[in-house]
């Protein structure tokens, strides 16, 4: 995945994550090695913007909702927006929207955090 | 018109994104629905890194898919050569065991349940190589015209 596919911002103490390419296996690894460098610089609280996303595949939520998991354990979180009635679907039907916070903007995810 | 399109492609993750605009513009001639079109898109998606990653015994092994379409259907074929045992890796009575323990939620093991469900067809067969044949078929819903003329 190109660097520009994967961008990173802040937001006081929350860092948000661009996604500017469909993920598949491939792409799916390097999100999670993105996120994942993330939590090893320490970072607790993740937003992952899909606005940019048209495809998803299972291998990519499930690095979303692994991540997830991971920084709960630091009392942390991941929440996701962005999404696509289509890529909401996909979280639907293998049950990561029950495990995964969804949000339909970026204000209201970071809001999420307060 | 029947019609069979056969690409192979290496078995690396990297290529299954080239496959993907491939199939979704074929579908779209074809003329399936921009749902179906996504819908066709993550089943080839996840039948194709399956292949890869739990059918392939190196890279160069690669995937060979073949399109067939028709006025009523798209069906793709994704042939892998398993990795050099005996039986190849995935069966149906595998996945009905997988599907069963399959936890809603959990950040692996979707990907047949996902390919399944998306499909209007999908079986499994081992082939000569060692591998498994996964035949994946969509059909293809057709307006009557009367019902554009009622509109």
């Amino acid at each position: 995945m190109p660097t520009k596919s994967l961008t990173m911002r802040e937001d006081s103490d929350v860092i948000i994550v661009d996604v500017n390419t469909d993920l598949g296996s491939y792409e799916a690894a390097e999100l999670r090695r993105g996120l994942q460098e993330l939590i090893g610089q320490e970072a607790e609280k993740i937003v992952v913007n899909l606005n940019g996303v048209q495809h998803i595949n299972s291998t990519a939520v499930g690095a979303l909702v692994g991540v997830a998991k991971r920084l709960r354990q630091k009392s942390g979180d991941l929440k996701v927006f962005g999404t696509a009635d289509h890529i909401k679907r996909t979280f639907d039907m293998i049950g990561a929207s029950r495990v995964l916070e969804l949000y339909e903007s970026e204000t209201s995810a970071l809001a999420g955090f307060k | 018109m029947q019609e069979y399109i056969d690409l192979k492609m290496p078995s690396r993750l990297l290529y299954v994104s080239s496959i993907l605009a491939f199939a979704r513009r074929l579908a779209q001639q074809i003329g399936f629905s921009q749902t179906r079109m996504n819908d066709i898109t993550s089943v080839i998606d996840e039948v194709c890194s399956n292949a890869i990653e739990h059918g392939s015994p190196s890279e160069t092994a690669g995937i060979d898919l073949t399109f067939h379409c028709d006025s009523s259907q798209l069906e793709v074929l994704v042939r892998d050569k398993g990795q050099n045992s005996e039986n190849s890796w995935l069966t149906e009575g595998w996945v009905d065991e997988f599907l069963t323990r399959r936890t809603p939620g959990s950040d692996r093991g979707h990907g047949v349940y996902l390919a399944k469900k998306l499909s209007d067809h999908m079986e499994m067969q081992p082939n000569t190589h060692g591998g498994t044949d996964v035949r994946i078929t969509f059909s293809l819903v057709v307006i009557p015209e009367s019902v554009y003329h009622t509109v």
